[in-house]
């Protein structure tokens, strides 16, 4: 290839963006005066997205009492600010990047699954670990693989070529990518992240999650990292990556320990089979976010 | 108390029936009935009374203690008390793994040390099915190749009815429901209504009785690259499992591995092993 696939990727107009609420509430997640009314009037100023973010927060999965919720001032007083933002911004790139590609449909649902999954063992992990990632573990595992979705979309052909060397050769993902591609989806993913203005930890974690020792956020990047290879474990493999491992091996799980976490208490085994159920919830998950009549999120 | 059901003509198992001969049972094999599984033992050894013509427990119990006969005695409640369920391709992440993971890793280790044998066993083999499924795989993988290896496949059981029909090698179509199409076609010789092993992958599982309990026959299965024991720890009780898997420890070779039951685990049993995440399915290595 004459010119680089990363240039190129920069270079693209059409590269999608966040909705521009979406990138004003993960704004404000940032400043000092972020407030329940700051929050659910800048994301009622775009009134789909406002239905759905409720409609997620009333989901089997989210959802907290008996009673539904039905303004987002009262969700975030049920769930908590940081829990609305982080349903905000999943809802957002799952709409603007649905598990529905231009083409070959079916890796691109594998890689949301594997994401969703990733999402979902990490949730469960920072609750055994006590981490209190207050859901940011969540659209951490959502997005650390992004960069896939991008070059799935972008570079088709090629990126089923780097799948199918991964897989020929049993090498990572990563090495495959960079081998057809000269670029990696950790390198893309971060680009993106910084595109959008995510949060640092969130940049943190797509460059990052394979060499979580090097990452800022030390503590989440571990955390996904790790969760991103049980997710493998249980087949949510992404493609490409079937690879072994020994968890108690691995630098994030060194981390963990050394940031003193009781990552001793945690039955692997049993958690290991706990996430063969974690199937189920990807797909519950997938539904809550793509009921019919949620379709047709126009922005612009 | 032990009284005679005339009506149904069957022996009643008081509760200290129950508990000696659960108790002889646990000393002979490690197989445990939790005080839950009353009815589920007296089930099972009605048939050894009335084979027996015995009209109540404590005779039974009694011919087992002191009878001169009782270790045939005791090969047929071996028989009544083990559940033999098993299939082929039993599994499949785990047969999977097995086949595409830890096997070329086990062979490329041989190779590199110039020895072509290859030891596997599967303890707890019951009617064959997982021996055979080992033998197929290792065909697969080596084709032609295979002449060029030693490779054994030892399958031990304590069930002599098991091993009997494991010897038979002829299976019906309900345990190869798992068998994929193309396999069923290369390794089975259709047999009435039934599917026999063809002679090549039989000959390389040997068949053995051997009961778990006996540690020194078992001390004695030795330089093994993988050992299945699948589905069998979860008949012992805490103290049987650490005993047994220790030994199984024993009984590998440094890199070998050992594949228990899909969702068995190893958690409180033994630490020697390290935990490998293979795709789907989950291995025990000895370093
Ligand atoms: C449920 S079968 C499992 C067969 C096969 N491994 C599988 O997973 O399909 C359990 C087998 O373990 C055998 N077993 C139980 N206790 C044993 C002991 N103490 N020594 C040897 N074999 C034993 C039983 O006879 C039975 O055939
Ligand atoms: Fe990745
Ligand atoms: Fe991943």
């Amino acid at each position: 290839m004459d010119i680089s696939v990363f240039d190129t990727i920069k270079n693209i107009d059409d590269l999608p963006t966040l909705p521009s609420v979406a990138m004003e509430v993960i704004g404000l997640s940032r400043s000092a005066e972020v407030s329940i009314n700051k929050v659910s009037e800048c994301i009622y100023k775009d009134p789909p997205l406002a239905t759905k973010v409720l409609r997620v927060a009333n989901s089997a999965f989210y959802r907290r009492g008996a009673t539904e919720v039905d303004t987002l001032h009262r969700a975030i007083l049920m769930m908590g600010l940081n829990e609305i933002i982080n349903i905000t911004t999943s809802v957002s790139v799952l709409s603007i990047l649905p598990p529905k590609g231009s083409e070959g449909e079916t890796l691109r649902k594998a890689f949301w699954d594997h994401c969703i999954a990733t999402g979902l063992i990490a949730r469960h992990i920072d609750k055994k670990l006590g981490m209190r990632s207050m859901g940011r573990e969540f659209v951490g595992g959502l997005l650390h693989d992004i960069g896939k979705i991008i070059l799935d979309e972008y570079f088709h052909k090629e990126y089923m070529e780097a799948h199918a060397f991964s897989i020929d050769v049993d090498c990572p993902m990563y090495e495959a990518e960079l081998e057809v591609l000269g670029t990696t989806h950790m390198e893309i993913g971060h680009f993106l992240a910084q595109k959008w203005d995510l949060p640092g930890y969130i940049a943190d974690i797509t460059l990052y999650h394979h060499q979580p020792g090097e990452a800022q956020y030390k503590d989440i990047t571990a955390l996904i990292s790790i969760s991103d290879l049980l997710a493998k474990a249980k087949e949510f493999s992404c493609g490409g990556d079937r690879l072994s491992f020994v968890l108690t091996d691995q630098p994030a799980w060194h981390m963990l320990k050394q940031m003193g976490y009781p990552v001793h208490m945690i039955d692997i085994e049993r958690f290991t089979f706990e996430i063969e159920d974690i199937g189920k919830e990807v797909n519950n998950y997938i539904s809550t976010f793509s009921e019919p009549g949620a379709e047709g999120f126009v922005h612009e | 108390m032990s009284e005679l059901r005339t009506s149904a003509g069957t022996a009643q198992m008081t509760d200290d029936n129950f508990r000696l001969l659960r108790d002889f049972i646990y000393e002979h094999s490690g197989i445990y009935f939790s005080d839950t599984k009353k009815a589920q033992l007296e089930n099972r050894l009605m048939l050894r009374l009335r084979a027996n013509n015995l009209t109540d427990y404590d005779k039974y119990y009694y011919m087992l203690k002191y009878d001169p006969q009782a270790s045939k005695e005791m090969r047929s409640l071996f028989d009544s008390v083990t559940t033999n369920e098993t299939s082929f391709f039993r599994s499949p992440p785990q047969i999977q793994a097995f086949q595409e993971k830890a096997l070329p890793e086990l062979m490329n280790n041989r190779e590199n040390i110039g020895e072509k044998t290859l030891r596997l066993w599967s303890a707890g083999c019951s009617t064959g099915d997982e021996p055979y499924t080992m033998a197929i795989i290792v065909k697969e993988l080596l084709q032609e190749r295979l002449s060029e290896w030693d490779v054994k496949i030892f399958a031990s059981d304590i069930s002599e009815k098991a091993l009997r029909s494991a010897r038979s090698a002829t299976y019906n179509e309900y345990t190869l429901r798992s068998v994929p199409p193309e396999i069923k076609k290369k390794y089975f010789v259709p047999d009435g209504s039934q599917y026999k092993i063809n002679d090549e992958i039989r000959m390389l599982v040997e068949l053995q009785y051997l009961n778990f309990n006996d540690s020194k026959r078992v001390r004695l299965m030795r330089g093994f690259d993988a050992i299945f024991c699948r589905n069998v720890l979860i008949y012992f009780d805490d103290t049987a499992k650490k005993r047994f898997v220790s030994q199984l420890y024993d009984n590998l070779n440094p890199g070998g591995y050992l594949f228990i039951g899909h969702s068995e685990s190893l958690h409180n049993i033994s630490r020697a092993f390290k935990l490998v995440h293979f795709p789907g399915a989950l291995g025990y290595k000895k370093e």
